[in-house]
């Protein structure tokens, strides 16, 4: 398995070498979007400095926490969002004549995916923790790393969850596009600023607020003032990763066995 | 049958076309509807622990946002769109041999479209309602601010035409587009006033043609362009639509005569 897996990228890094202009492009695409979200808070917050008493260097690193466990979940397993649309096609039924786990073969099949995002975030939240003044110790390096790969599967749970979700609904579409609106956008602020309601869903329903909002308060010695819970809640971010992929893995499997087909 | 026929057609087959994505119009709603709550919760937060700028209160903040909100509905539709389809699949070769003036039928086509997604303005307003209070001003502000809409949309267009036609020379253009859709979705005013930008770039953003899309509008709708200034506002939109038009047409001939095909 691992051996089939090395030779996937090794053939997206080929496929890369070979359309050179498509991945420039696509790169460019990468820091524009990433780049007019932070010139867009950057030039808000040159006029109201203050975002319920986050400043802009630590918006920043709160931005840059999300960018990079968010583009090393983008780098891996962005597959996984098209499943809805292998089911409608028809196309998912091959996954189950082959030697290898489902979600595996969803995982690879081959789609041009670069880890162009990903490094552009591992570079972004570098220079976001040094900015933010951030006493980069080998320790809180290592616990960096590991938040950002906890969120990477907050990231991958919850999108696992909305694509098994298809195997009974041939429609997820709305839902998808509301729980990445959720994730997109609403991150990108200290979550203090909204209402109860959502504080509670992005906490503990859909915990996005572990991808950033809590590890970053541990990691700038904030208060969270949306619950008042104690800064350390920031260092479960791997486990609650860990916990929803686990858990979305589980409630796949019983998709497949529930699955017949679309009769595409 | 009127020389205009052919044209309705156009629109009234977009329109078909668009409306049987119901469920696509919805999610738009519903992702809309969120992203009014996400920046009515940015905009209260900044307002309260900062400096309110000059004469933009908050009511007037949230209003502005709102709008654009409401207005990136139809101008977030991408009617030339169908240039690059039919250049991918060579349909354009057969739309040059009818006796119609291509433009004029693909810009039918956009209205069409456009048409389906303002159906989703008025229950988009009335969710948003529910979460906002939008100034509503006296009926010349809105008059105008309608009039500089329809300059904007115009702009809008060409911009996107201009775009699209850029896929007579290169047909990979989706990622090269979607970087000018974000550059200019902040440099037009739709996520933020210009008058935030600071220093020359501040002033450089309102000359630009991007400007003439969200800002002139509603910075009209808002009050803060005055009566006075109505003309040479709008003036400066019909400049940048003329400009826009003029290069549509110049680049429409010189692509006209390049159509190759590329087989399949």
């Amino acid at each position: 398995m691992l051996a089939a897996y090395l030779q996937y990228w090794k053939i997206n890094l080929l496929t890369m070498a070979e359309y050179r202009a498509d991945f420039f492009m696509w790169f460019g695409f990468t820091v524009v979007y990433h780049g007019s979200a932070l010139a867009a808070l950057a030039v808000t917050m040159l006029r109201f400095p203050s975002m319920n008493g986050w400043s802009l260097r630590e918006m920043f690193f709160l931005y840059a926490l999300w960018m990079t466990a968010h583009e090393l979940h983008n780098a891996l397993f962005f597959n996984v969002v098209s499943v809805p649309e292998y089911i409608r096609e028809g196309r998912f039924d091959r996954f189950f004549v082959r030697p290898f786990d489902t979600l595996f073969q969803v995982l690879t099949v081959p789609s041009r995916t670069f880890p162009d995002g990903l490094i552009l975030g591992i570079v972004t939240l570098s220079i976001a923790t040094n900015v933010a003044g951030i006493h980069a110790t080998a320790l809180t390096i290592l616990t960096i790393a590991a938040v950002v790969c906890g969120g990477a599967g907050i990231d991958l749970g919850i999108s696992l969850f909305v694509a098994a979700l298809s195997f009974w609904l041939i429609r997820v579409d709305t839902l998808r596009w509301i729980v990445m609106s959720l994730e997109q956008d609403f991150t990108r602020y200290p979550i203090s600023i909204y209402t109860r309601g959502v504080r509670i869903v992005l906490a503990y329903v859909l915990p996005f607020a572990f991808m950033n909002y809590f590890p970053a308060s541990y990691f700038l010695g904030k208060h969270d003032t949306a619950f008042g819970l104690s800064p350390e809640v920031g260092l479960l971010t791997p486990l609650i990763g860990l916990l929803w992929t686990a858990l979305s893995y589980a409630f796949w499997n019983v998709g497949l066995r529930h699955y017949q087909g679309t009769g595409s | 049958m009127t020389p205009f026929t052919p044209y309705i057609e156009y629109a009234r087959k977009a329109f078909a076309r668009e409306a049987t994505y119901r469920i696509e119009l919805i999610a738009e709603i519903g992702s809309l509807v969120l992203r009014v709550y996400l920046l009515r919760s940015l905009w209260t937060a900044l307002y309260t622990h900062n400096v309110a700028p000059m004469g933009l209160p908050l009511h007037s903040m949230i209003t502005y946002t709102t709008v654009a909100l409401l207005m990136s509905l139809v101008l977030e539709v991408d009617g030339t769109r169908v240039i690059r389809e039919k250049l991918r699949e060579g349909g354009i070769a057969v739309d040059l041999m009818k006796p119609i003036v291509v433009p004029f039928a693909y810009f039918s086509d956009g209205i069409g479209q456009t048409l389906v997604h303002a159906a989703a303005i008025l229950p988009s307003l009335l969710f948003a309602l529910l979460l906002v209070h939008i100034d509503v001003p006296s009926l010349p502000v809105i008059a105008i601010f309608f009039c500089s809409f329809a300059l904007g949309y115009g702009v809008n267009f060409f911009v996107n035409f201009l775009m699209n036609g850029v896929a007579f020379w290169t047909l990979e253009t989706f990622g090269l587009q979607l970087i000018v859709r974000w550059i200019s979705d902040l440099l037009s005013g739709q996520i933020l006033p210009l008058s935030f930008f600071p220093g020359w770039f501040g002033r450089a953003v309102f000359a630009l043609p991007f400007a003439a899309i969200y800002s002139t509008p509603l910075l009209i709708y808002v009050g803060i362009i005055p009566p006075a200034k109505w003309g040479a506002a709008l003036a400066v939109q019909a400049a940048w639509l003329a400009a826009t038009t003029g290069a549509s047409y110049l680049l429409w001939r010189a692509a006209s005569r390049r159509v190759v095909v590329q087989g399949g």
